[in-house]
């Protein structure tokens, strides 16, 4: 919705305010998660805001790629799994002493999971196979490569296997005191943001998710620029497996198996239009760190069993996805009446 | 006459879905047999491992998704996707433990019990599948994968709620182990047959007789095909989805109650988990299509049989893990969808190809003067 300069005496109602701004829907559920926290267990969150964001900071970086893969009107469902296969691979390579830098292991990592997302873009883009059949597909695959025998043949990749530089640098290097994990999730939000925000393919994605034909005919190589969001979502959940071995120290087949839908819920709470074209990046940051701050405070607060962070995600985003349609929806109905139609 | 024109229909009749399935299942078999006999020449293993008899048997653990694959084909049909339905299969089964539990506490007969709590479940099932249609189709701007994805997430969570992160069993309760015959197998004709494929085939005959032969069935492929053109032809789009979902949800709470079966009556809330994955991948090789109006119950079972005989064959056989199977299944879902794609961008290419031969043929005509341009 557009204020342009007449509106703009009026007063503008709170509903466009919310539709034009989501995160402070957002904030404000936000603060109020830390708020109970904090009256029910004090001094919880000032000694454990970094362990919150730490445990996030994976969950943030993939969704940071799957951000671009919604706006092009796809999606990817083959994260978890590639962020299996990767650390898998580049945890065998460090373990047989192929790869002993850790640039090394950030770049097999990225690289294999680009390679992953470049197969998937292709397959979508120019097979014309639906995303979700191609990577449902994809997960398969790359989750039963692990194990195979005559390819990786892992069982598991365990603390020995890595070398202690990598280890120390992962969980202990710090800078002005925040830890590496939460740096690498910060650079990659803030990169995808620039990249979205001010660079011609970035709003590319944009033009494409909204009107694909109308960016094809604008001049926009439509095959191209969803081939390009798939790689970028393929390289993220690389990174997240490089990162998944630094802080976990362990891959195994099952690894992170379901994680996707989080990936996916980090998104979606945070405003992104799963039918493409719409959503930022900050959103999606808050909408990660709301689920890793559920994650990690609500079983804190001891209501009902353990398991209950599961249900509050639940509530949460049906809660939210349907709050953004409700106001949607008013906001038409108002924009309809004051036009008198 | 008739017997030409059946046989210049053949080709097309040929190239169904259901006919490529057919000839996968027949090669798979054939592949299957060979290796089975060089095995026991080689004297790897002493009798044939892979005939009917052991075929029909071993199909057993692979039934089990089979229920919600149903469900889950028609919600394709329409278009739509449910990826809650292992979450809503969980629950469903949470469900029927605790009230049984419950009912078994206050003092009620353990038949009735029995009987109340699998009702109970049933009801819970479908009521999860009515949510689930009541906000695909109240809140139409939304995907029904997020919404599913929401209500996936809110299942297993009431799901964990009821159960907590433990087992519930039922040792040595004889009404509660009559689950455990559901997983049984009884003897046809010198073959013990699971139980879990009777079921399944009988309900896969009512499903055909309903999908493919009556109007109310047609209308789901018409609702899939076009919702709109549906729509203004009089048709209840709204209703037809909801009642759907709501078979969806009722087919996963039975797949929940073999469930039951198949794990010696123990029941965990994470239990299920990846089954709605099983069964799309199975309604999609049926020849269902994730953007609706296309399938055949025939494909899906086949499609069902090829995945049974398949791990079975690789994993007895073959002596592959179960990771090679899914990897077969992974390709196999791809290839799919993606090979009639590439044939079908073949073919206009050929025809393009074609047509640009004749027009250069006939330019070439032109020029020459041997056929008058057309109009002068």
């Amino acid at each position: 919705m557009q204020v342009t300069l007449s509106d703009k005496k009026q007063r503008v109602p709170f509903y466009v305010i919310l539709i034009q701004h989501r995160e402070i829907a957002l904030v404000a559920v936000l603060a109020l998660l830390l708020i109970g926290v904090s009256i029910r267990v004090p001094g919880y969150l000032g000694s454990n805001y970094l362990n919150i964001l730490k445990g996030g900071s994976i969950n943030m970086v993939m969704a940071a790629g799957m951000l671009m893969v919604l706006l092009i009107g796809s999606i990817d469902i083959s994260v978890a799994s590639t962020l299996a296969f990767a650390g898998a691979v580049s945890g065998m390579l460090m373990r047989d002493g192929y790869v002993t830098s850790i640039a090394g292991m950030f770049a097999v990592g990225i690289g294999i999971g680009a390679a992953i997302g470049a197969i998937n873009g292709l397959l979508m883009s120019w097979g014309r196979v639906l995303p979700i059949i191609v990577t449902l597909g994809m997960s398969y695959m790359t989750r039963a490569m692990i194990p195979m025998s005559w390819l990786l043949g892992l069982n598991k990749i365990a603390r020995i296997n890595l070398t202690d530089s990598f280890k120390v640098f992962m969980l202990d290097t710090t800078f002005i005191s925040i830890p590496l994990l939460v740096w690498i999730a910060v650079i990659v939000t803030v990169l995808v943001g620039v990249f979205l925000r001010f660079t011609r393919v970035g709003r590319n994605i944009y033009a494409v998710g909204s009107n694909e034909s109308a960016a094809l005919i604008r001049g926009v190589h439509s095959q191209g620029v969803k081939v390009m969001a798939h790689t970028i979502c393929g390289a993220t959940a690389g990174l997240g497996g490089i990162m998944w071995l630094g802080y976990y120290n362990a891959v195994e087949k099952t690894t992170a198996s379901g994680d996707e839908m989080y990936v996916i819920a980090a998104c979606v709470l945070g405003g992104v239009a799963v039918s493409g074209g719409y959503g930022k990046i900050l959103g999606v940051a808050i909408g990660a760190v709301m689920i890793a701050v559920i994650n990690n405070a609500i079983p804190q607060l001891n209501i009902g069993n353990s398991m209950i962070t599961e249900f509050v995600k639940g509530i949460l985003l049906l809660f939210s996805i349907l709050l953004n349609v409700a106001l949607r929806r008013i906001a038409n109905r108002r924009e309809l009446l004051r036009r008198s139609i | 006459m008739a017997i030409m024109n059946s046989l210049r229909k053949l080709p097309r009749k040929l190239l169904r879905w259901e006919t490529m399935l057919v000839a996968l299942l027949v090669l798979m078999c054939l592949i299957f047999n060979r290796q089975d006999t060089a095995r026991q020449l080689a004297g790897l293993s002493k009798r044939d491992a892979f005939n009917l008899a052991s075929v029909v048997k071993g199909l057993r653990p692979y039934m089990l998704y089979s229920f919600m694959t149903l469900g889950m084909m028609l919600i394709l049909a329409i278009g739509d996707i449910d990826i809650s339905t292992g979450a809503a299969a969980a629950l469903s089964v949470a469900v029927l433990g605790s009230t049984y539990q419950a009912l078994c506490k206050a003092g009620v007969p353990a038949w009735l019990a029995l009987t109340l709590s699998v009702v109970i479940c049933l009801i819970a099932g479908g009521l999860c599948g009515a949510a689930n249609g009541l906000l695909v189709t109240r809140f139409n701007e939304l995907f029904p994968m997020i919404i599913t994805l929401a209500t996936q997430l809110f299942y297993r969570g009431i799901g964990y709620l009821i159960l907590g992160g433990g087992t519930m069993t039922f040792k040595n309760d004889a009404t509660f182990d009559l689950f455990k015959k559901l997983y049984n197998t009884v003897e046809i004709g010198g073959v013990s047959v699971p139980v879990m494929l009777i079921y399944f085939l009988l309900l896969a005959v009512i499903y055909y007789v309903w999908i493919h032969l009556t109007a109310s069935g047609r209308k789901i492929f018409a609702l899939g095909t076009n919702a709109r053109a549906t729509y203004f032809s009089g048709v209840q789009t709204n209703r037809i989805k909801l009642s759907l979902f709501t078979l969806c949800g009722l087919m996963s709470a039975v797949t929940g109650i073999f469930f039951v079966g198949a794990t010696s009556s123990s029941i965990r809330a994470d239990s299920m988990m990846g089954y709605e994955m099983y069964a799309i991948a199975a309604a999609v090789l049926g020849g269902f299509s994730t953007s609706g109006g296309k399938g055949s119950v025939i494909g899906v079972v086949l499609s069902l049989i090829i995945f049974g005989v398949m791990k079975i064959g690789l994993g007895t056989l073959y002596g592959f893990a179960d990771s090679m199977v899914n990897l077969s299944v992974g390709v196999i879902l791809i290839l799919t969808t993606l090979l009639p794609n590439l044939i079908g961008d073949a073919g206009s290419l050929m025809r393009l190809c074609r047509r640009r031969m004749q027009s250069h043929v006939s330019s070439r005509a032109m020029q020459s003067g041997s056929i008058a341009p057309n109009g002068k």
